[in-house]
């Protein structure tokens, strides 16, 4: 690009005209094309087709853009909508505490002490046991990593972002669910306790392959094939609204899909767990 | 403001920034001035797609949405407007295939015939533009969907970094793919 001989490349003139190249680089260009005819007429070319096609795409579209003022008037109500509901939601997290309060101060100071003390040591009594509860609950909730490593298969994001809500958890054929019983040496008569379920899930891109299939227990479990479902279709709609890319979804469910709820889900238990710990918490400590 | 300075002129914090205190309705203020500024290129961007308004104008309702709860959840707001621009790209191919899959989509695109004339006085000239946008436009939708996508995005005003980030390509694609189509365009328009 620095002789009159060698031409300036398409690329080389699309990115001078678009700002795209560094100063330097751009006075470059720029100095060849003041010496160089045959540059300047194709950059003329190039720059008019550019200012020609982006009119066209305008023009041909603008007819159909309805007016502002409706959509803006939506998206308005929809934001205070959301708002309203975070706020309500607030409330509700305190209205325990005030109302707890209240009945406190007709006991009496004393009374109030004890009742409190007592309720702290019920509360943290109560998450201790869960907590180990779930560490419990946590061994054996995942795939045996030899056996189920996870599998996916080749996918596009629009491909997974168009399956309707059923498939993104998927079901697993019956020949290939007693195949993974076979593996995982589960005999017959205790089959029904166990859901085959995905560990890369069919909406994150998982493939239907042995590699990919565990049996996971129904039996009253903290991590059990429900809570997994759901943070298949969190990381799902990650995915989909733009906010997480496919490979790192199926690296963090396929790595530990436990470690992956407590991320993606901002809590170190089931939500469902977690509720049902806040129900026992009246005084609204924070967990 | 010109569109390479007009995401990041916006009075957007960045991590870290005490700003981040802000109550939810000062993050709906924002939501709503960048509804302002990027509704219609959006739109066309989601129209450009095949779905029909109605479809197109949900798909924006839910972009927006989306970036509420972005901001709201304190995530990055670096290369913001390639961030809405993928968000919207997803979604109106989602859409897309939702009505490929009912059978219901409509219509919604008119015929490159069927579009508006350009408002000038002259017939002949009006006959001659139409005719060379009909022409421009044949071409592009001839282009593979990667390259058409990323000449409308070009066509809306967003920088390579943002189309890259919108299509989840590199930067090097983008120049590549915009590139070969503008050399087909070029070629096509006889110039």
């Amino acid at each position: 690009m620095q002789s009159e001989d060698l031409h300036l490349s398409d690329q080389e003139m699309l990115l001078t005209a678009d700002g795209e190249l560094s100063t330097r680089q751009a006075a470059q260009v720029h100095a060849h094309l003041a010496e160089c005819w045959a540059c300047r007429a194709r950059m003329a070319e190039i720059e008019g087709t550019i200012v020609d096609f982006a009119r066209a795409h305008r023009q041909t579209l603008d007819s159909q853009l309805p007016p502002i003022g409706g959509p803006r008037a939506l998206l308005r109500a929809q934001l205070a909508e959301l708002v309203s509901k975070r706020e309500a939601a607030s409330r509700r997290w305190f209205l325990p505490f005030t109302s707890g309060m209240r009945a406190a101060a007709l006991m009496g100071a004393a009374v109030l002490v004890a009742a409190v003390v007592g309720r702290i040591l019920v509360y943290h009594s109560t998450l201790r046991g869960a907590n180990s509860i779930v560490a419990a609950f946590e061994r054996g909730a995942l795939p045996d990593r030899s056996l189920t490593p996870g599998a996916t298969r080749r996918v596009a994001i629009s491909d997974v972002c168009s399956m309707a809500h059923e498939q993104v958890v998927g079901e697993v054929s019956v020949s290939l669910r007693q195949e993974v019983f076979r593996e995982y040496g589960i005999l017959s008569a205790h089959q029904d306790d166990y859901e085959v379920d995905y560990l890369i899930a069919p909406g994150l891109g998982g493939a239907e392959d042995i590699h990919n299939l565990w049996p996971e227990p129904y039996t009253s479990r903290a991590w059990n094939a429900h809570i997994k479902d759901t943070l298949e279709e969190r990381l799902h709609q990650l995915v989909c609204d733009g906010e997480l890319d496919l490979p790192t979804a199926q690296r963090d469910i396929a790595t530990d899909w436990i470690v992956a709820y407590k991320k993606y889900f901002h809590t170190d238990r089931p939500l469902a767990l977690r509720s049902r710990l806040e129900s026992v918490n009246p005084l609204g400590f924070e967990m | 403001m010109s569109p390479k300075d007009s995401i990041d002129g916006l009075p957007f914090p960045t991590v870290g920034d005490a700003a981040f205190s802000k109550t939810p309705s000062e993050i709906e203020r924002q939501v709503m001035e960048f509804f302002e500024q990027f509704r219609d290129p959006l739109l066309r961007y989601a129209l450009s797609f095949g779905i029909p308004v109605h479809d197109a104008e949900e798909v924006i309702q839910e972009v927006f949405l989306s970036l509420f709860r972005h901001l709201q959840l304190r995530r990055s707001r670096k290369n913001l407007r390639g961030w809405i621009f993928r968000v919207a790209h997803n979604l109106a191919l989602k859409q897309l295939y939702a009505n490929q899959r009912s059978h219901a989509k409509t219509t919604s695109n008119r015929t490159i015939a069927e579009e508006q004339f350009d408002p000038s006085p002259d017939p002949e000239e009006q006959l001659s533009s139409a005719q060379r946008r009909h022409r421009l436009l044949a071409v592009v939708h001839a282009l593979p969907e990667a390259d058409q996508g990323c000449l409308r995005l070009r066509a809306e005003g967003l920088r390579y970094r943002e189309i890259a980030a919108a299509l989840g390509m590199s930067l090097g694609a983008v120049s590549i793919s915009l590139t070969r189509s503008l050399a087909r365009l070029i070629r096509a328009d006889g110039r």
